[in-house]
């Protein structure tokens, strides 16, 4: 998904105007590059259905960009309307996240979609169709 | 609104309920205090289910307008924006599941519920789990009153719309990005179900110290046949804000 894709996913949240940030309920995306998007392709090691945020550990092994990402998500209020459960990723699954990375430079970010082996793509943050 | 909205089972109920006590059918049924009390609520309109901001603009509405500050106001506003440019003012105490309070809390991306009780009208706001109190009882507002995150709300109804008058707010309270409020806030809401699909709430913010005219602005909620949801914002917060505003992450 390109940038501008997620921009538009954004700006449909956000045109209400209403003066709270309104895509991440408690916080604002300033520490996530929201400019850019990566893949991340590993092994899910935990998915807390939690709030105020899904949290999932996803190990990568191999290469320069190994070890723990820790991914930030929509929270499970958002997620279960929209058709994620508590079960929809497990320990072990291997699989392809897109993500807005840290500016940092830390391993982590916000979980913008969940790519399957066999196509299944689920969007985390609102997305629009363009 | 039609009067289809009715709470006609709640009534219905309470009659029921009334009559079968009743020994002669010629005696006219006469309900308890308590029993009227609750059969009272049959006049309300029906705002079952809950009701969820627009946030993805379905109704096509216009960006609400800026707010006309003070001049003292509007050179805290101008600073608070400068102070982005230093990595200030970047996040909220939102960011450390500090509630917003009102009227920030009328806005936020999960749904509200409205609880009809004799004396007051109670709204459940699923974003942190909050919920306020709207007395409807006829008694006036408290001449000292504590300031709170959500005030001390007088509620009357004007037709089907609930009108809803708030003072005893916490100037800790937001009502723009990085702009408190003084302890003259006053805010009027007006609530009314447009149709089967909508709710509308128009909103006035009156405070004489920080706004340099009164503040009105409209927001419309869906209906969502659903329920008000858990959320415990301190269950697993991985973000933070200090006390300039600038945004933490943890990774742990």
């Amino acid at each position: 998904m390109s940038a501008r894709r997620i921009a538009a996913a954004l700006a449909v949240f956000a045109a209400a105007g209403v003066t709270s940030a309104p895509v991440l309920a408690h916080h604002s995306t300033a520490v996530f590059d929201m400019e850019k998007t990566v893949e991340i392709t590993g092994t899910v090691k935990d998915f807390q259905w939690t709030n105020p945020h899904t949290w999932t550990d996803v190990s990568v092994e191999g290469g320069d960009e190994a070890g723990i990402y820790g991914l930030e998500g929509m929270s499970p209020n958002y997620l279960g309307r929209n058709g994620w459960t508590k079960h929809t990723l497990k320990p072990g699954d291997k699989l392809t996240f897109e993500v807005h990375p840290l500016k940092d430079g830390r391993k982590g970010g916000f979980m913008v979609a969940a790519k399957f082996p066999d196509g299944t793509v689920l969007y985390n943050l609102p997305h629009r169709e363009k | 609104m039609s009067r289809s909205y009715f709470l006609v089972p709640v009534i219905a109920a309470a009659m029921t309920a009334a009559c079968s006590q009743v020994q002669s059918p010629a005696a006219a049924p006469t309900l308890d205090p308590a029993t009227q009390a609750w059969a009272a609520l049959a006049k309300y309109p029906d705002w079952g289910g809950v009701w969820e901001v627009d946030w993805r603009n379905e109704r096509g509405s216009p960006p609400r307008p800026p707010m006309k500050f003070t001049p003292e106001w509007q050179a805290k506003a101008d600073a608070y924006q400068a102070g982005k440019a230093k990595g200030e003012n970047l996040q909220s105490e939102a960011a450390n599941c500090v509630p917003p309070g009102l009227p920030g809390i009328m806005t936020q991306p999960y749904p509200i519920q409205f609880l009809y009780q004799p004396k007051e009208i109670v709204m459940l706001i699923e974003t942190y789990m909050q919920f306020r109190q709207i007395w409807t009882d006829g008694r006036a507002h408290q001449d000292d009153p504590d300031l709170t995150f959500y005030g001390d709300s007088i509620g009357h109804w004007d037709g089907d719309t609930l009108v809803v008058d708030t003072t005893g707010l916490n100037p800790q309270n937001l009502i723009a990005p990085g702009i408190g409020h003084s302890d003259q806030l006053h805010i009027v809401e007006r609530i009314h179900r447009l149709d089967a699909d909508w709710l509308e709430i128009t909103t006035t913010l009156t405070d004489p110290v920080v706004l340099a005219e009164p503040y009105t602005s409209n927001t419309y909620y869906r209906h969502r046949d659903d329920v008000i949801r858990e959320y415990i914002c301190l269950e697993n917060n991985h973000d933070s804000a200090d006390e300039q505003g600038r945004p933490g992450f943890s990774l742990e």
